[in-house]
């Protein structure tokens, strides 16, 4: 039986912000998803729901770093410290260390882009934003396939709600999007919508009497 | 200096439009203000056009030289050759001062274009109208010219409010809508085909022809200190009829309004501008600084008188609708908000209005001013606000279930013709 002494505190605290990190990873995408769609949190304004997906996505990324900084510092198994960003240079766990950088490659790139944001124009900014979407995936395989923690247990059911609530937030995106009206559709909507309540005649106009004295010609 | 010896008397207006008001063909065009005085270097013309202090006629009056700076710069930075648009696209449907100025004398547009070419090293150059009809006539002047340095591509914008704005014309040109976009990137650093771009109103660049011709100091001679030379204004009096005139800055909106008497109120600067009394609009004067004492501005020179017996809340509501129906449904306060700001407006002008329907005009434009990619909230706000305070007896005789107007026929133009699919904006 282990127990958490100093030779063990880095491979225990390596697991642990691994686990923390996947939830806030999990909860950063659905609130990305829903900033997408300028949704909305109960009593939070739209700017307090960017605010917290920019915030946690920034925590996130101080509870992976201490999860790689731990893993490498654990002197029972040894990851090259290349094995980080570049995948397939380690011998233990190869797969799912090279799952790992993978992941930890699209994230930085994600969050780099985000931190110099001002400098980019949109487009950049955004394709390089949407590769969040392919990194959650292969860090929850990552995840998954690095220990047995994940297979069993409550932690496979934390594992499995993250992937689940993923799941459900994107189809959510997806149905929303099939249904938006075309842009250049979207007022003749709403016009239509907030005008149907009033009907009726202008009001009744007193006879037209005439001023029809036209003055023309140019300015003086 | 340059001295042609075309050169007209100092104050002789009109400068740009022919006098004889017929279109004007290359032939009158080279008798009257000769050929095409190229610099034979790039820059040059900008010093002039600092000291002749002019200002854009689109409508935000931006210093001219300062926007040739900052594409020369930006296309030297990144070793590029810039681009040139010149922008004709007239949406606002009060203003025909553009139409008339590419239909009576449009090689003097195209001696801008060519002018601006040269002086920030370009070699591609648009000139993007609003009108089919224009189109064609810009095309058959260019098929007449000989000393083009650039070749120039006429290109017809949708009929759209917004479709002359500066990154909607972008975005037009790069082949997508004609709707505003986010900014920055400004056009002067990554505008057409990601290229540095300058775009300039057509009359700008027709004053430019002119500066570079007769030079700053003659253009100075007409207009005011802060605002140098003239400037086209299109003037709609009681009768309806809307006349382009040529004006000096400074010029007293009396001499514009012509008799009082049948006004009873006056719009200035078009549909995003400011509704003002008529006896205020007859103590002020056609320049910016006069202006701003009552919140409005030259901006591309629209005087609208509106006849005494029209009622003014009828008019803006009628306009309002047209804007909101123009809004490129991209943001959301302006999508959410000038519908709803349209609906309580016509409310109000049919007598309708409930006790709530003034406050929650006031809450919506405060909500929806400042919070879109482009201008056309604030703009329809100014407008809607200064209607509310201009014609406050009007709004009283409303809530009253009242309406002092006679009048039957609309006033105010307002196209009928409205966007419904995205075709409509390409």
């Amino acid at each position: 039986m282990s127990g958490i002494n100093p030779s063990t505190l880095p491979w225990y605290l390596s697991r642990a912000t691994g686990v923390v990190a996947l939830v806030l990873m999990t909860v950063v995408l659905v609130l990305g998803l829903l900033v997408a769609r300028n949704g909305r949190l109960p009593g939070l304004p739209q700017f307090a729901v960017t605010g917290l997906h920019r915030n946690l996505s920034l925590l996130s990324v101080v509870f992976v770093a201490v999860h790689i900084v731990t893993a490498i510092a654990d002197s029972y198994v040894s990851i090259p410290i290349t094995a980080v960003i570049v995948p397939l240079t380690s011998g233990y766990e190869r797969l799912a260390l090279s799952l790992g950088a993978v992941s930890l490659d699209l994230t930085l790139a994600v969050i780099i882009t985000s931190l110099i944001r001002s400098r980019l124009n949109l487009k950049t900014w955004r394709a390089v934003h949407l590769l969040a979407y392919a990194s959650w995936p292969v860090a929850w395989l990552h995840g998954y396939t690095a220990a047995a923690d994940l297979q069993s247990g409550w932690l496979f059911g934390l594992a499995a709600v993250c992937l689940l609530a993923v799941i459900a937030a994107v189809a959510w995106r997806l149905i929303a999007a099939a249904r938006d009206i075309p842009r250049a559709e979207r007022v003749g909507h709403l016009m239509s919508a907030v005008h149907r309540r009033m009907t009726g005649p202008m009001p009744a106009l007193r006879e037209p009497h005439s001023h029809r004295r036209t003055t023309t010609g140019g300015p003086r | 200096m340059r001295v042609s010896t075309a050169m007209p008397r100092a104050t002789t207006l009109p400068r740009l439009l022919p006098e004889d008001g017929n279109p004007e063909s290359i032939r009158a065009h080279l008798a009257r203000h000769g050929r095409i005085p190229y610099r034979g270097n790039t820059g040059v013309l900008i010093r002039d056009l600092e000291q002749s202090g002019l200002a854009g006629r689109g409508g935000a009056s931006f210093p001219a030289h300062r926007k040739f700076a900052s594409v020369l710069e930006n296309a030297a930075k990144r070793r590029v050759a810039p681009v040139i648009v010149a922008n004709g696209a007239e949406g606002e449907p009060a203003s025909s001062k553009d139409a008339a100025l590419l239909g009576l004398a449009p090689h003097l547009v195209l001696d801008g274009i060519q002018l601006a070419a040269e002086t920030l090293g370009a070699d591609r150059a648009y000139l993007y109208t609003h009108s089919v009809k224009l189109g064609d006539h810009v095309r058959q002047a260019l098929a007449q010219r000989h000393e083009d340095l650039v070749a120039v591509e006429v290109v017809v914008a949708p009929p759209r409010f917004l479709a002359g704005q500066e990154t909607a014309l972008v975005s037009h040109l790069n082949g997508g809508p004609a709707v505003p976009t986010f900014s920055p990137p400004r056009p002067g650093e990554r505008g057409v085909s990601g290229l540095p771009t300058l775009v300039q109103n057509v009359e700008t660049l027709g004053h430019l022809a002119l500066i570079a011709r007769y030079g700053p100091q003659w253009f100075r001679e007409v207009g005011i200190p802060d605002g140098s030379g003239s400037l086209l204004s299109t003037v709609r009096r009681p009768d309806g009829r809307a006349r382009v005139f040529e004006v000096p800055f400074g010029l007293p909106l009396r001499d514009l309004l012509g008799d009082p008497t049948w006004i009873g109120a006056v719009l200035l600067g078009g549909y995003h501008g400011t509704w003002i009394h008529t006896d205020q609009a007859l103590r002020l004067r056609l320049d910016n600084d006069s202006l701003s004492a009552v919140g409005a501005s030259v901006g591309a020179g629209i005087v609208v008188a509106l006849p005494v017996d029209a009622c003014g809340l009828i008019e803006t509501a009628r306009s309002v609708r047209y804007l909101a129906l123009e809004s490129a449904g991209q943001c959301g306060p302006c999508l959410n908000g000038l519908p709803r700001i349209s609906a309580a407006l016509t409310d109000l002008a049919r007598c309708r209005a409930g006790r709530r329907t003034l406050g929650d005009l006031q809450r919506w434009s405060g909500l929806v001013a400042g919070r879109g990619v482009c201008h056309h909230p604030d703009g329809t706000v100014r407008f809607v606000r200064s209607a509310l305070e201009t014609f406050a007896g009007e709004v009283e005789r409303h809530m009253r279930g009242q309406c002092g107007a006679t009048r039957r026929e609309p006033f105010l133009p307002v196209p009928s013709d409205v966007a419904r699919a995205e075709e409509d904006w390409v």
